[in-house]
């Protein structure tokens, strides 16, 4: 796709060594750690230096790995291979505690702050010197070090009162006053204005101008380039390439390198003739959305790509009826919106496989019949009575028939690997032998095998169904659609089927919202 | 070495019971502490406790009627907190139950029991099930959390119904007594066997008939079902599009309700009339039973009596020992602490071990190698 794309192969075993100054030792240093969950392998012999007074960029797609990574860095989970380096010395963090003596600060999307109290007891919370408390000399304190950072506030603000920017401010503020050496923000603009992004761009460049170290996870890829000196990107857990962000030409080429085009799979497909329209959008505006218009019919493969956050999940929560479509037209089946989610039939109708597989499509505390039953449950009811015993013999041929392991419907959903979880929710989805199957991330973290088997399952939904594919991974999508749809920040960017080499080859810069 | 925490795959089979034992026996262990820093004398206060409550044939039946209020109003909390709806409200619905009855009661005094026994559960049903919708409603509508709404009506219906009692409701024969006339025999349930059993009254059988229902009801049915998948959380059931707002005033109405009855049978089978001293605490009780029984109907039946015989022992230990009413309440709550911390063993095994030490050297280092001291 593009030249870089072999040399990029940076294997972790050996990073780059013209990133970072050589002479000046790593803030903070990951060496080859590796950490696997029953059957995924979330981060993959990662190895990586954070330099002080620079900005590095983690860039990732949702299941990258990126969060397995965080949690390492701060003391939550221990790598199962490999170490970590804190100026040089190994270091093992029994606890969350140990990572932020060692200097390692987080700052989470979700802030963890006091409302009730001001902007200079929430940063001083439990870090006071002695017993008496000095307001005065606390608020001052603050206001020195908010000062110095270029972090503007007002120390006797109540939080409660504060933006959500500000109150970011007070997070970074207590790291700072722990005197954190490494600041790692997690998906910080999440909750800000462009204004406010701004201000903390200019915070991030203010800090690392005074040798702190800062990562910065993203996969917003204008922000990436504009406030990384760094960047990394991480991709099915592993470090799919480290260089300068002054190598970067555009976004479209940094979208390219994120969602890749390495086939870590290769699968045949036959086409099957399209049948019936399923699925009929037209000028779909509102809540996200931005005049989006497609269809779908019997027996094509219809990818929505984009990166995460365009409007993806809008769309969805449209199509499987959790939210009304504001403006335009949506017909499912031939019904308008209203209708068919107003008579909505268990079979053939609709099935959602939806990206959360253990939060949503399932329910953790239940076993495998109770889970089937969950959206099958009117197939499997007298009036009010249920007919369990019917509902265990199916999903015990069900786990036969899809190899779901354990093959014990008595598991919980919890107990399952997300793989097996995944072709489980694939059995029962299909079962209900739907005409339009919406699925999202479908094979997000699962290994190469439990891939291959989603991809079949939905390479054979086509002969009775049309399939809406929403994935941020473009190898996927190329392997397994007729048709590919590119959204950015709301709208479809542009449609094309899957043998138009010429578009394909431009999606990278669709994704990055360019035209032409 | 450190402790090394792990969720467990398998349950813990009759491991269950060996917690559940040690966690009531730490529980007895620091009541007795109690009781000798309060200068009692700490085993003493155990023997009249186990003497008082399990001892004597009258007071396993003392026991046997006072866990009747209270197996029903747990089975009634039980219901909602399946589907993780807090229900915290069942002593003002035992209240409104009893209110209800007792207007029942007193208005179709001329009635025969056949016929006004049934209107009085129903008029206690429906009182305490309202009382129940009215969290529910405010949660749905305003997003009131229903722990504090629950919480909170609770001394709404106490004071209601007192003030009923104190007023509209006093027996001008009660010498200034805060009571309502005795209730017709028509209104009163009778004992099963005076001599032989007891205060055992007939209202026995409605706990078979709740207990049975209740199961019935949450294994067989798909209402049932649907409860149960809601518990995961409001955004499964949109995923799964379960009728979460139903459901939500079912389990209120339904818990409600079974608090109301279990008013109305205290009220017509002990007391026969209403007074303010029907109103004991059997609805927080309740609480600590449906949460120690982890729900299920059995376990709910067997801790409803444990506890009712506990507090039948405490009264034993008030009277001999002269030890602060409060002993009973705080017997209870230590129970609940300490099975509550038991519960932990039962979801996570804790084992010692030794973590992994790091390796000494990197791979592949970037300059580091060199500065390293």
């Amino acid at each position: 796709m593009n030249g870089h794309e072999g040399s990029e192969r940076l294997t972790s075993a050996t990073p780059r060594t013209d990133i970072g100054v050589a002479d000046v030792l790593p803030m903070v240093r990951l060496c080859g750690v590796s950490k696997r969950f029953v059957q995924v392998l979330a981060n993959d012999r990662i190895s990586l230096s954070f330099m002080p007074g620079r900005i590095k960029a983690l860039l990732g797609e949702n299941g990258a790995g990126k969060s397995t990574l965080m949690a390492m860095l701060a003391g939550r989970f221990k790598p199962d291979a490999g170490h970590m380096e804190v100026a040089g010395q190994p270091v093992d963090f029994a606890s969350p505690r140990e990572a932020i003596a060692a200097g390692i600060g987080m700052v989470y999307q979700h802030f963890m702050l006091v409302e009730n109290m001001t902007v200079a007891e929430n940063v001083l919370l439990g870090q006071e010197g002695g017993i008496m408390l000095n307001p005065t000399a606390m608020r001052r304190r603050v206001a020195e070090l908010a000062e110095r950072f270029g972090l503007g506030i007002d120390a006797r603000a109540r939080v409660g009162d504060l933006s959500m920017g500000e109150r970011q401010r007070v997070e970074i503020l207590k790291l700072l006053h722990r005197e954190s050496k490494i600041l790692i923000f997690d998906e910080p603009t999440a909750v800000l204005t462009p204004v406010e992004a701004e201000s903390l761009f200019a915070a991030l460049r203010a800090m690392s101008a005074q040798g702190k170290s800062i990562v910065f996870i993203s996969h917003k890829l204008e922000e990436v380039l504009s406030v990384a000196d760094e960047i990394a990107i991480l991709r099915r857990g592993r470090i799919e390439g480290e260089f300068l962000a002054s190598e970067v030409e555009s976004p479209a080429e940094l979208a390219r390198r994120m969602v890749g085009r390495d086939v870590v799979l290769e699968i045949e497909r036959e086409a099957v003739a399209p049948g019936r329209l399923v699925l009929d959008v037209k000028h779909l505006s509102g809540g996200g959305l931005d005049d989006v218009s497609f269809d779908l019919r019997r027996g094509e493969i219809l990818a929505i790509v984009g990166v995460a956050g365009n409007g993806q999940q809008q769309l969805v929560e449209v199509v499987c009826g959790l939210e009304k479509p504001r403006g335009g037209q949506v017909d499912i089946l031939g019904q308008d919106w209203v209708n068919f989610f107003q008579s909505r039939a268990w079979k053939g109708a609709l099935a959602w496989i939806p990206e959360d597989r253990a939060g949503l499509a399932t329910c953790r505390g239940l076993n495998l019949t109770d889970n089937l039953l969950l959206t099958t449950r009117q197939g499997f009811a007298h009036g009010q009575w249920l007919e369990r015993s019917r509902a265990s013999e199916t999903a015990q041929g069900l786990v036969r028939e899809h190899n779901v392991q354990p093959g014990n419907i008595e598991a919980q959903a919890w107990q399952l690997s997300g793989g097996n979880l995944q072709k489980f929710v694939l059995a029962r989805e299909l079962y209900r032998e739907p005409r339009l199957v919406v699925a999202e991330q479908p094979t997000q973290g699962l290994d190469v095998a439990a891939t291959e088997a989603v991809w079949r399952r939905l390479l054979e939904v086509r002969k009775t169904a049309g399939l809406l594919l929403v994935t941020g991974d473009l190898a996927e999508a190329l392997q397994l659609a007729d048709r590919v749809a590119v959204m950015f920040r709301g709208r479809i960017m542009n449609q094309f089927p899957v043998s138009d080499a010429a578009q394909v080859e431009r999606i990278g810069s669709l994704m990055a919202g360019l035209k032409d | 070495m450190n402790l090394v925490i792990r969720k467990r795959e398998k349950s813990l089979g009759w491991g269950v019971l060996v917690v559940y034992l040690v966690a009531l026996a730490l529980a007895l262990f620091v009541c007795a502490l109690l009781l000798t820093l309060s200068g009692k004398s700490g085993m003493g206060g155990l023997a009249i406790l186990f003497r008082a409550a399990f001892g004597q044939g009258y007071s396993l039946l003392d026991s046997l009627v006072k866990a009747i209020p209270i197996f029903l109003c747990a089975l009634g909390v039980a219901l909602s907190f399946r589907m993780q709806v807090w229900n915290i409200g069942a002593e003002g619905q035992f209240a409104l139950g009893a209110v209800g009855a007792t207007w029942a009661a007193l208005t179709f005094s001329g009635l025969p029991g056949f016929a006004l026994m049934p209107l009085m559960f129903l008029c206690a049903m429906a009182c305490g099930g309202a009382w129940g919708l009215l969290p529910a409603a405010l949660r749905l509508r305003l997003g009131v959390s229903e722990i504090i709404s629950s919480l909170m009506l609770n001394y709404i219906g106490i004071l209601l119904l007192e003030y009923l009692v104190f007023g509209f409701w006093k027996d001008p024969a009660s010498f200034g007594f805060p009571m309502t006339a005795e209730f017709s025999s028509g209104g009163q349930i009778a004992r099963i066997a005076p001599g032989v059993l007891g205060k055992l009254h007939w209202g026995l059988l409605a706990c078979p008939i709740a207990g049975v229902a209740y199961s019935v009801f949450l294994s067989r049915t798909r209402l049932g079902f649907e409860l149960a998948a809601c518990g995961e959380g409001e955004r499964v059931a949109r995923y799964a599009q379960l009728p979460y707002a139903f459901l939500v005033f079912l389990v209120m109405g339904l818990g409600g309700a079974l608090a109301g009855l279990a008013g109305s049978i205290e009220i017509s089978a002990t007391v026969g009339r209403l007074q303010p001293t029907v109103m004991v605490g059997y609805g927080y009780t309740a609480i600590v039973v449906a949460w120690l029984a982890r729900l299920r109907p059995w376990g709910i039946a067997f801790t409803a009596y444990l506890l009712a015989a506990f507090r039948v022992g405490a009264e034993v230990m008030q009277l001999e020992m002269q030890v602060p009413a409060a002993i009973g309440p705080i017997m209870e709550g230590l129970i609940l602490l300490c099975v509550l911390a038991g519960q932990f063993f039962l979801t996570y095994s804790v084992s010692l071990g030794r973590a992994p030490k790091p390796e000494a050297a990197c791979p592949g280092g970037n300059g580091a190698e060199e500065a390293r001291p």
